[in-house]
């Protein structure tokens, strides 16, 4: 007896000094095995193929562009994974996972019970989505305390989109964890691998204890699909659950939660440059109320010092709107303490100054000369008439001081001015009426217009076409190959081509499948009056895989626009990006990316999956969306159309009546061809 | 006497445990002259001209995946000790997405090369999600001559169907696969093998895919006891195993599948909504009066979700899957009817003779 006792002793000694690879395997399956019964398989119907590109703001709202903030993602079809966090039916899962807006969601527990899902709300600061499915006495996760998470603690990533079933067991990728506090304080980092194989499943520990839930996410980006680009990279993320299990209740009461944000500019463009001075204070903003100005310095939040913006981003990142912060700021001589701030959960910015003309084109002369007054516009209130050349110009915030004072060379000098100036400030022009004499007319500022007028005078342009072209240009439809030979693109070209006249630039992205020579032929085809008529080249990129475009073609069709850009005159204010379908998906996405490039999206029966990142200042973006209404992603079009006007786009949207998922009718293609006449009113 | 009886224990189990488990090193030092490094076609379109094989039997017969490097007739293999020999095609297999070689000549005879035991191997256990492997292959072609292959250390992440892509294409195996925490499918690795940490051949790694459910790549491996059934041309099923095709060498013969629509797709009576974007939710438009699926009591607006427990996206997965079916089956859509799940079985029938439809959009079966 005594023997045999002893001896099990021995052989746990043994045990114990057996490869730790073996009780590392034991370890592992143990803890799965726990946490396996609160892991939901989650299968989606319908929804977009593409999650297009989107993102917002950075943290602190539009401070920072940042790289992408997710390209468009093509959502796999296979399930997801959830954990069940209450034991009535609360389910949590990455807001990866729905970001494609499925109609229908199933959530699958592992005795093969299946249940219709609701969405109840989504922490869109930490990228979670809460479900709801009509169940009771569920096996809940246990999760660690963020005090208690160490860094290089053994972590395993589980999933349930491979293997099929379940009940099946979980996919396993085995790491540490490599940091905490990461994405401004909000996410576990680790070195397991995370895709879209186990987003929305638990992060665990080798008990089986839930440390987070794994999600994309990136520090230069907001969004679902955030981060995605570094799926099986060695650095991956998780939402701690501890942190979730706080916020729970709001979730429950299906209300989304949104990030909170200040609502401030810094001056350095540099995150961790020495001192947080203001540049800028959005209106209406937590900041603007609690009376924060331009130039001032802040050196500590919540008692906390700050010495740099990215400082202060780690203190707010983990915070939601509504929550109440304290600043001190230095202002000239004195240190002001701020208290009971309550952050913002959104942010205005301030639209683009209008004042309602169209510049005549290619002018040699100094000044610009009006091509076409708007009506009802601030131009058309001064009494400005076409033929006029403004010769100098002032912005002013009183109609009886302002004075027109600056010289003004040419388009671009007045756009530049405009741009610059406060929504209902005023213009003062001066301007040399066709009958010589010399006037000083006033008239307010305005908003960017969403108006399509009539059709403005065709004469666009001031070029001296007295003699031949020096240089012929190819014209007419030529395909093109990229510098490494493996893919092609179509450039149209009008007949009439005349280098000293300046073109408006349409890069068309076709829908999935109609990449044919045919097809982009036929594109061109119905073209080809309004290209001559109103100066267009088009340039077709064709899209590699039948299933539609990716963000990795992005380089092709630059490249497509580059050339463009170098053989021909092409005017920058009309630079567009025109697709249906997934090509909307991608026009959406690359406008979005080459802001400095492009001004303007023609998208036909395509929506963006996110919201729209903030506008530029001098980096105009204007839109044109036609949906049929017999379009069954109709619902999405019109969503998306309330986005871009939320965010104070100039935007255009048309109904076609009795069509379907199909191009344009004649109507909505004259108006297209209008709106791309109109990009360079100022 | 209890302590003798201690030490006596602890000196044997010693003893023991040393014999059973070896140091990473020696398992790596046992594996790596089983290795070959194989190069073939390619080296276009990224397609890399190198690759990863296993020796299979004393005499030079080499397994590895059935891919674009043997669609030439300069086959060549570098064994471990740097040898340099040519090799030829001896048998391939496109469902299993394997092929055998065979290294040397007539004139030069090899009996002695380190193999492993494709039939011992397939004798074993699989492995559990989990389990600790190494991976082996001349991923990027680090390695020639006699410099050993890389040598990875993962974990099986699963052992899962397939559901992978090669561009547009669908990959030709779909039988269950080790899923790999790690990333070990690279270019050249596929080939190689993967190990349990005695160095136990477990799996030939695959090619480089993407996997349609996520659409992120995948690294996977293909078991040794890998067993697909097959529909072939004539109706009739054959079993097709790695084994198989190592025993049979050069009289194996790959098979002629069947064409895939085997069913031809029965008439269930359903107009569903028109399927104009990727991703058309399968909801039921109209139901033909006195069809299949008005007998079995479905109704406009209802959504189908699963079929035969299958999980439907959208109106072009739901066609596919019904694709199967032939008259007189059962099928069991699973429907979402305003909150609730439901199950329906519905009879398939075939289709009724009617004049031929004017090229509406809307589809139905």
């Amino acid at each position: 007896m005594g023997t045999t006792l002893l001896m099990l002793g021995v052989v746990e000694i043994l045990l114990a000094q057996n490869t730790l690879e073996e009780l590392q395997e034991k370890a592992t399956q143990g803890a799965v095995q726990r946490i396996s019964p609160a892991m939901v398989q989650i299968e989606t119907t319908g929804g977009t193929e593409v999650i297009s590109a989107g993102g917002g703001a950075g943290p602190m709202g539009k401070r920072r562009p940042g790289p992408a903030a997710g390209p468009g993602v093509r959502k796999g079809t296979g399930p997801t994974t959830g954990v069940i966090v209450s034991a009535d039916g609360f389910v949590i899962s990455s807001a990866f996972n729905f970001a494609n807006k499925p109609t229908s969601i199933i959530v699958s527990t592992t005795d093969n019970k299946r249940y219709l899902a609701k969405v109840i709300a989504t922490d869109q600061s930490r990228m979670v989505t809460l479900l709801k499915i009509d169940a009771t006495n569920l096996p809940v996760a246990e999760s660690v305390p963020s005090a208690k998470m160490e860094v290089g603690q053994t972590v395993i990533a589980l999933g349930r989109t491979l293997g099929g079933s379940p009940g099946a067991p979980p996919s396993v990728s085995m790491g540490i964890v490599s940091a905490l506090g990461r994405i401004w304080g909000r996410a576990i980092q680790t070195d397991a691998k995370v895709s879209p194989v186990n987003y929305g499943g638990p992060l665990i520990d080798l008990q089986g204890n839930v440390l987070g839930i794994l999600v994309p996410a990136s520090p230069q980006a907001e969004g679902e699909t955030a981060g995605f680009e570094w799926y099986d990279s060695g650095i991956g993320f998780a939402i701690p659950l501890d942190h979730i299990n706080q916020v729970l209740p709001r979730l429950k009461q299906g209300k989304d939660l949104r990030k909170g944000l200040l609502g401030v500019t810094m001056q350095s463009r540099d995150m961790y440059a020495d001192e947080v001075i203001i540049n800028s204070v959005a209106p209406n903003s937590a900041a603007f109320k609690a009376g924060i100005k331009v130039a001032d310095k802040i050196i500590a939040i919540d008692g906390k010092k700050v010495e740099s913006h990215a400082q202060l981003m780690h203190q707010l990142g983990p915070k939601y709107e509504g929550d109440i912060v304290s600043l001190t700021i230095v202002r000239g001589k004195d240190e002001i303490k701020l208290d009971k701030i309550e952050l913002s959960g959104s942010l205005e910015s301030p639209p683009l100054g209008f004042f309602g003309i169209l510049p005549m084109r290619d002018d040699p002369s100094k000044g610009v000369q009006v091509r076409y007054v708007f009506p009802d516009s601030g131009a058309a209130k001064a009494g400005i008439k076409v033929g006029d050349r403004i010769l100098k110009a002032g912005v002013g915030p009183d109609i009886t001081k302002v004075t027109a004072t600056a010289e003004v060379a040419n388009r671009d000098a007045l756009s530049n001015l405009l741009s610059a100036a406060v929504i209902g400030s005023f213009l003062a022009v001066e301007v040399k009426r066709e009958d010589g004499t010399t006037t000083t007319l006033k008239g307010p500022i305005g908003q960017a217009t969403s108006f399509l007028p009539e059709k403005p005078p065709e004469k666009s342009s001031l070029a001296k076409l007295d003699k031949e072209p020096e240089k012929k240009a190819e014209i007419g439809t030529i395909k093109k190959q990229n510098a490494a030979g493996d893919r092609n693109y179509w450039v149209s070209v009008p007949v009439s081509y005349d280098p000293r006249t300046s073109y408006g630039l349409m890069v068309w992205l076709h829908p999935a499948g109609k990449g044919r020579d045919k097809d982009l032929e036929d594109l061109m085809g119905t073209w080809d009056q309004y290209c001559a008529e109103y100066k267009i080249i088009i340039v077709a990129p064709r899209c590699d895989a039948d299933l539609g475009w990716t963000p990795g073609e992005s380089d092709l069709i630059l490249e497509a626009i580059r050339h463009a850009t170098d053989n021909y005159t092409i005017d920058r204010k009309r630079v567009v990006v025109h697709g249906m379908g997934t090509g909307g998906q991608m026009a959406f996405y690359l406008a979005f990316q080459q802001r400095e490039l492009i001004r303007g999206v023609a998208a036909v029966g395509a929506s963006l999956g996110a919201t729209p990142k903030e506008r530029i200042a001098n980096q105009p973006l204007s839109f044109f969306l036609a949906v049929g209404d017999k379009d069954p992603i109709r619902e999405t079009v019109l969503d998306t159309a309330k986005k871009l006007t939320g965010f104070q786009y100039p935007m255009v949207l048309r109904e076609m009546k009795d069509m379907g998922h199909q191009y344009f009718n004649s109507i909505t293609l004259d108006a297209l061809a209008t709106w791309l006449d109109l990009l360079d009113r100022i | 006497m209890i302590s003798l009886i201690k030490a006596t224990l602890i000196a044997s189990m010693a003893v023991s445990f040393q014999s059973n488990e070896m140091s990473l090193n020696d398992v790596v030092q046992k594996v790596n002259p089983r290795m070959v490094k194989i190069y073939g076609s390619g080296g276009f379109k990224g397609l890399p001209a190198y690759g990863t094989g296993v020796l299979v039997s004393p005499n030079g017969y080499v397994l590895t995946v059935a891919n674009h490097l043997m669609e030439t007739t300069d086959l060549r293999v570098h064994l471990y000790d740097g040898t340099r020999l040519p090799a030829k095609l001896v048998a391939m297999e496109p469902e299993l997405d394997i092929a055998l070689l065979k290294i040397g000549t007539e004139k030069s005879k090899i009996d002695d090369l380190p193999f492993y035991d494709i039939g011992a191997a397939a004798k074993a256990p699989l492995a559990n999600p989990g389990t600790s492997i190494l991976a082996f292959s001349n991923q990027f072609q680090i390695a020639s001559r006699d410099e050993p292959v890389s040598v990875m250390k993962g974990t099986i992440a699963a052992y899962a169907r397939l559901f992978g892509r090669i561009g547009i294409f669908e990959a030709p195996y779909s039988g269950n696969v080790y899923v790999v925490d790690a990333i070990t499918n690279n270019p050249g690795a596929a080939g190689g093998i993967i190990t349990n940490r005695m160095g136990d051949i477990l799996g030939i790694i695959g090619k480089e895919l993407r996997n349609e459910q996520t659409n992120t790549w995948i690294n996977y491996a293909v078991p040794v006891n890998a067993e697909l059934e097959v529909k072939l041309a004539d109706g009739s099923a054959r079993k097709l195993s790695i084994l198989n095709l190592i025993e049979k060498k050069e009289a194996y013969k790959p098979v002629t599948k069947a064409s895939k629509s085997t069913g031809g797709g029965g008439y269930l009576g359903i107009v569903y909504v028109p399927n104009v974007v990727d991703r058309t939710p399968p909801y039921i438009e109209y139901v033909e009066p006195g069809s299949p699926a008005q007998k079995a009591g479905l109704l406009p607006d209802d959504l189908i979700v699963y079929v035969d427990g299958l999980p439907v996206v959208s109106v072009n997965s739901l066609m596919e899957l019904m694709q199967k079916y032939r008259p007189q089956e059962r099928v069991q859509l699973e429907i979402r009817r305003g909150d609730k799940l439901q199950t329906i079985s519905v009879l398939v029938e075939t289709p009724p003779k009617i004049q031929p439809s004017k090229g509406s959009e809307t589809k139905g079966n």
